[in-house]
């Protein structure tokens, strides 16, 4: 049992990992896989604290940067987008 | 009056040597030692043998420095040639190793076990068998028979040896290793560069074995529960149907297949603890001060090895890379209209979802990517972690599942 347990943990990171990629949040995250993989929400949410322990400092930095883009409005977030795309096309084009 | 009362048998012809005995005893003396050794061990044992300066210890002593020093190999030679002769001179020498090397009453001990072999034997000038004891220390069991390598001799690798070799070789690197580095930074005389060069060929092609095989044994294991794992849970059928391993290993189960256990340690029993536990307090008989091992600390080139500590203390290198920080990730957002080179930090196997922008929360996902994210994760879950993140404990995520009522995982009803 503990041999099923292990790698359906490791599953379980995986999804959140997966979910982190798109920035959601706990919660989000704990509904997406409850649909999408039938993984209940507390086990969701368990490993999710878990990983954050772990982890403290991609954490930190994960929820710093969603709240930093909580606050940027839609035009702050186009215009950072488009200096992106202009420095990769620099880049590109060099 | 008896400072060494199971060993010296206090016979009345010995009586002055106890004496002596006792004053080398608390003098430490340096001329004392040869009538110490005799007295203590021999002179009891060899009563019809011992003439009080020929000493049956001649022969013992190579193997009591084998024994206790490493470093002081070069006198084993010396020491090899002298036994046949039996002279005092080489005696003292010996003794000055011995007083160095071992302490009094563990000295005594392993000397009466010897003598008491030696007994047996007479005047050998070699003795192989006695030393079996303190063969701990990595000692070969010919050794006594090997002088300075003039023929072939077969090396037992013992594990201490193993151990040393290792540690050798960790600190050069492995693939820098080179073998008359590595006899250097041994430094037992009595292996050659060529049993060294030897050795190390093996160790290499056995890391590399024991590596494919874990990694495929650990992803094969691991597919096999996902696939039992997800099955269960959500009965897809679009499983990719499981197909054997390429190496076609018997189905091991690691529970730990992300951490490396120490694995067999090649040539030898299975060790139990992990040697490398055990390696800072072994380093006084290290001939040159080692410097701090590197490889606790750094993350080490190589994944699985065999004297692997149980703790996950190396980072495994089944986890590629190091795991990616949001500022990475900032790019990534979904922002439509970003051509695909600013997100190139994004998994490629998420769909970049395609809306219109607006009124929604930048970060909005399309169930349709999530369900591929997640379709991807239940039917290929060999791929490796996207993020990387560092796993939490097994015990403690379960203890926490249990605190919280769920009682077994994966839960039966999905």
């Amino acid at each position: 049992m503990g041999d099923s347990s292990a790698s359906y943990i490791h599953m379980v990171q995986h999804l959140i990992e997966k979910c982190l990629i798109f920035h959601m949040t706990k919660e989000e995250c704990m509904e997406a896989l409850s649909k999408h993989a039938n993984i209940e929400p507390i086990i969701t949410s368990t490993v999710w604290n878990e990983l954050e322990k772990e982890n403290k400092e991609f954490f930190d930095a994960y929820a710093q940067s969603k709240s930093k883009d909580d606050r940027m409005s839609e035009e702050e977030t186009s215009q950072m987008i488009q200096k992106m795309i202009s420095e990769s096309s620099k880049d590109s084009d060099n | 009056m008896q400072a060494v009362s199971p060993l010296a048998k206090t016979t009345t012809t010995k009586d002055e040597s106890q004496e002596q005995m006792d004053n080398s005893f608390s003098t430490g003396g340096n001329g004392d030692f040869p009538d110490l050794l005799e007295s203590i061990d021999f002179g009891n044992l060899f009563v019809g043998i011992n003439d009080g300066d020929v000493l049956p210890d001649l022969d013992m002593d190579p193997e009591i420095l084998a024994d206790f020093s490493v470093s002081g190999s070069g006198e084993e030679s010396e020491m090899n040639t002298s036994v046949s002769n039996g002279k005092v001179e080489d005696n003292t020498e010996k003794n000055e190793e011995d007083k160095v090397l071992g302490s009094g009453s563990g000295l005594d001990s392993s000397l009466s076990t010897r003598g008491e072999e030696i007994v047996s034997k007479g005047d050998e000038s070699v003795v192989v068998n006695p030393v079996s004891k303190e063969s701990d220390n990595g000692r070969k069991s010919t050794q006594a028979k090997n002088n300075q390598g003039k023929r072939k001799v077969k090396v037992a690798w013992t594990s201490e040896l193993h151990r040393r070799f290792i540690q050798a070789v960790e600190q050069l690197g492995v693939e820098k290793a080179v073998p008359s580095r590595i006899l250097e930074l041994m430094g037992i005389d009595c292996l050659t560069r060529h049993n060294i060069a030897s050795h190390l060929q093996k160790y290499r092609s056995h890391r590399k074995h024991l590596l494919a095989r874990e990694a495929e044994a650990a992803t094969w294991s691991h597919r096999r529960q996902m696939y039992r794992a997800a099955g269960g849970g959500g009965g897809k059928a679009d499983m990719t149907p499981r197909h054997a391993p390429t190496m076609g290993f018997p189905p091991i189960t690691p529970l730990h297949h992300q951490h490396f256990r120490p694995l067999h340690v090649w040539g030898h029993p299975p060790m139990e603890q992990p040697l490398m536990h055990m390696w800072p307090r072994h380093l006084a008989h290290s001939p040159s001060p080692p410097p701090p091992p590197k490889w606790p600390t750094s993350p080490p080139p190589h994944p699985s090895y065999w004297h692997h500590h149980n703790q996950q203390r190396v980072p495994n290198g089944l986890i590629p890379g190091t795991p990616c920080f949001p500022q990475s990730l900032a790019p990534a957002r979904v922002v439509p209209g970003i051509p695909p080179h600013a997100m190139n930090k994004v998994d490629p196997g998420i769909v970049v979802p395609t809306r219109q922008s607006g009124p929604h929360p930048l970060f909005d996902f399309h169930p349709e990517s999530i369900d591929a994210a997640v379709g991807d994760v239940l039917s290929k879950p060999w791929l490796p972690l996207p993020l990387g993140l560092k796993p939490p404990s097994l015990d403690s995520v379960l203890g926490q599942l249990q605190r919280q009522g769920v009682a077994k995982i994966p839960p039966t009803c999905a």
